[in-house]
């Protein structure tokens, strides 16, 4: 098997270089024969980096420890659902993992546009086998997942025990997921430079791998967070690593990309932005890559650590070079009649909104190079870490959610004073009194307050605009509520959908919120059958509980939880030893409610486990982040759910874009 | 209610060890800050809070704790940057960037306006009456795809 996955990734490089030749040719000469090569040499790219990610598999469930990767990654002993997952758990194994999505990603975009795009496809298809040559270029010769190993060791060294979590399971592909998969709205830009077809048609015939993009963008992150909430055992879920900064920059830049196209969709402006926006959001995608594996900057994620930063830097500048010269090659052509006509219109809260995303993408992407830059000029080395994003993009949070609230009830092109006090008095009066309610509950935070009261402000104007919509039916259609709603939302999904994801956004906004600024901790020593107090909540030791397996010993903790004398729950917070790697873990007990969380750690043990340490946090309204991630993850399937209508103006726009062209070519008298 | 209920007795008066570990960070090697280090036996972050509790329960200020540190370990214990010298920079750029990026839009938005509406388009057409008219338009569509 591992000689079957080297063949197939030299044959996938050959492929997907041929693709290229085929593709580009194809386009130029006008020749479908080599266009169709060359989209089935994309899909036998696939078939053979898929029979390599199987060989791979195939070596970590057998623990074939001839191969280097399963020997340092793997484990007899290690449960069958981590071998699984140890082929993204080391660094050969990710990168082949992520050129698997890539194939996958572009077999399917081929596929789509086997019709459709005729002129732009095989340039975007181009661009994708390009992306994939490079990784599969540094499979072959770089980092190898089928490197063998002598002597063959009996045993392998494990997965780091931080991995072994069902969060990191599900993380990572997440992440690549959204990382590799804005590829294919990129290629299309790219490809829309240079055959100078710069309408809106690249913008609508990706539209849904944006969202795709977006969405596992969100949900890498929101599995990240939880992963580290359940793992680090420290009571938080971000600690502006760099390697999470790594992975929120794209998500931010992608989220600025999906808000302005609809601009360009709608008012034919911004075309520059735009294509520079998706150029920016892949760029960041790989300058992820490159500071999680380059070890420039130290970071929590050390294990992923390597020597390839240099080829992922030589690749990210280079990425950029051409596409930014594409841009200003292009840029005479990208200019719109531009028609722009009051500060209080949604093209305007639209662009302050991308202004203000693009600007918090850029502070996370500052603090995050800058301990490299002060070692540089100064000779001196700092840390940039939580209180410096803490308090430059707090203020940003607070604006963006401002316009969140803002931009969906003006209208376009303007709207008038009038107007606007009909559509933002209620919700106005909501904030208001939110924030009043607030600070006489007793907070006097003056950021916990305004962010409490903007989120009820921007709760009032969805509920305005869900409102409007549902009376509208009614008037017009004659629908009882309940249909109108859900009739509302079903038709103009787009849209709806929209709103439900801000809700989710307010509701990760105010867990945010509550846990960053009224985490109450405790940390003590009790005996068996003592108590002590956190909150409104006593916790009992009760005992401890000891099991060892092949793979690991575990102290397991029995902590009765009581509250108002009344015991509601008996949690296990337990101490891990990982026999393979010689490293303790933590296994936190957490119990949460929408209230507060309450989030137990074994921190030591004394006296035969008679006596026990703990670490204990109570957050409040930290559920509501992750309920909050779960209703942004429900509003995008709303989003991208088929849509009739949506499919009509793609197939509109694009036959406008085939018709624009045919008279062009009729007046200038003659085709190619 | 939930806002009302929820942090209320949770707010603390004076700096916790969380709080005051929060400003600095692990040596380990770990790159978290002492309060978050994920190492349950760190030889650095471990000893640290426990010094630091002592400091607090003196009566120690967390400026005064950071002091110290930044003293003992020099620059890079600090889990932000200072704001003298070229550290500056670091608080600044985002802003100043932001700043630019508000008057680059600002410079364009009066370059549009200025410039000429295409035939057609009065102000006015785009006023919205009783219904948003964008509302009024797609339910139209739907109405007209359903006869």
């Amino acid at each position: 098997m591992p000689d079957l996955g080297k063949l197939c990734l030299l044959v996938a490089l050959i492929l997907a270089v041929y693709s290229i030749f085929a593709n580009v040719y194809g386009a130029r000469r006008g020749r479908g024969d080599f266009i169709l090569s060359g989209r089935h040499a994309l899909w036998a790219m696939c078939a053979m980096v898929t029979i390599a990610v199987i060989a791979l598999w195939n070596g970590l469930l057998r623990s074939d420890f001839t191969l280097e990767y399963v020997a340092s990654y793997s484990s007899t002993t290690l449960p069958t659902v981590y071998k699984f997952t140890s082929l993204w758990g080391g660094q050969q194994g990710s990168l082949l993992f992520w050129t698997w999505l890539l194939s996958i990603f572009t077999s399917i975009a081929a596929f789509q546009n086997r019709r459709r795009n005729p002129d732009t496809a095989p340039y975007a298809l181009a661009v994708m086998a390009g992306v994939a040559i490079f990784f599969l270029f540094m499979l072959n010769f770089i980092t190898r997942p089928f490197d063998l190993i002598s002597p063959v060791p009996i045993e392998g060294s494990d997965l780091n025990p931080l991995l072994q979590n069902y969060w990191m399971a599900i993380h990572p592909p997440s992440l690549y997921t959204g990382y590799v998969s804005s590829t294919i709205p990129f290629a299309f830009g790219a490809a829309a430079l240079i055959t100078a077809k710069l309408d809106d048609s690249w913008i609508r015939s990706t539209r849904r791998w944006a969202i795709f993009s977006w969405f596992f963008l969100t949900l890498g992150n929101m599995f990240g967070a939880r992963w580290a909430y359940e793992v680090l055992g420290w009571g938080g879920y971000w600690a502006w690593d760099p390697v999470e900064n790594a992975a929120f920059m794209p998500w931010l830049v992608m989220t600025a990309y999906l808000h302005s196209v609809m601009i360009q969709e709608r008012k034919d402006m911004l075309k520059v932005w735009n294509l520079a926006l998706i150029g920016l959001a892949f760029s960041l995608t790989l300058f992820g890559t490159f500071i999680t594996r380059s070890g420039v900057i130290s970071s929590v994620h050390s294990f992923t650590q390597s020597g390839l930063g240099p080829y992922f830097l030589a690749f990210l500048i280079a990425i950029v070079t051409c596409y930014t010269a594409l841009l200003i090659w292009r840029s005479p052509d990208l200019r719109s009649p531009a028609e722009f006509e009051s500060y209080l219109s949604r093209e305007a809260a639209f662009l302050f909104n991308n202004l203000v995303l693009v600007g918090i993408a850029f502070a996370v992407f500052w603090g995050t190079i800058f301990p490299v830059l002060s070692e540089w000029v100064r000779g001196v080395k700092i840390t940039v870490g939580p209180p410096f994003f803490n308090r430059v993009n707090g203020p940003l949070a607070l604006a963006l959610i401002f316009l969140m609230g803002v931009g969906p009830l003006i209208a376009w092109r303007r709207t008038t004073a009038d107007r606007l006090l009909r559509s933002f008095a209620a919700p106005v009066i909501l904030g208001v009194s939110a924030g009043l309610v607030a600070i006489l509950s007793g907070i006097h935070e003056w950021y916990a307050a305004t962010g409490f009261s903007l989120a009820a402000f921007v709760l009032g104007t969805i509920i305005v605009e869900f409102r409007r919509g549902v009376s509208a039916r009614r008037h017009m259609v004659s629908e009882p509520p309940a249909r109108a709603l859900v009739n509302l939302v079903a038709k103009n999904n787009r849209r709806y959908g929209g709103y439900i994801i801000h809700i989710g956004v307010l509701a990760a906004f105010v867990g945010i919120i509550g846990s960053s600024f009224f985490k109450v901790e405790v940390k003590k020593s009790v005996a068996i059958g003592e108590s002590f107090t956190i909150g409104s909540f006593s916790l009992k030791y009760l005992g401890l509980d000891q099991h060892e397996n092949a793979h690991l010993e575990q102290a397991t903790a029995r902590l009765a939880m009581m509250h108002d004398g009344r015991e509601v729950t008996v949690i296990n917070p337990a101490k891990l030893f990982y026999k393979r790697q010689q490293q303790p873990a933590t296994a936190v007990a957490i119990r949460s409610t929408p209230f507060a969380d309450l989030y137990v750690v074994l921190a030591g043990l004394d006296d035969n486990g008679n006596r026990a340490t703990f670490e204990v946090f109570l957050t409040p309204l930290v559920f509501w982040l992750w309920a909050g991630g779960l209703l942004m993850a429900m509003g995008t399937v709303v989003v991208m759910w088929p849509n009739v209508r949506e499919r009509a103006a793609i197939a509109v726009a694009i036959g406008r874009s085939r018709a624009e062209e045919y008279a062009g070519e009729a007046a200038s008298g003659g085709g190619r | 209610m939930l806002l009302a209920a929820a942090p209320r007795a949770f707010a603390a008066a004076r700096p916790t060890v969380s709080q005051v570990s929060q400003g600095l960070t692990c040596q380990c090697g770990c790159g978290l800050t002492v309060a978050n280090c994920n190492h349950p036996s760190c030889s650095f972050s471990v000893p640290l809070r426990g010094e630091i509790e002592a400091m607090i329960s003196h009566g120690e200020t967390r400026e005064q704790i950071l002091a110290y540190y930044r003293h003992k370990f020099g620059e890079k214990i600090l889990s932000a940057p200072t704001t003298e010298g070229f550290n500056l920079l670091a608080w600044t750029m985002p802003f100043a960037a932001i700043l630019l990026g508000g008057g680059f839009i600002a410079l364009a938005f009066t370059r549009w306006r200025n410039g000429p509406l295409p035939a057609g388009k009065s102000p006015a057409a785009s006023e919205p009456s009783a219904f948003d008219s964008d509302l009024r338009r797609r339910l139209e569509n739907e109405l007209k795809e359903n006869r």
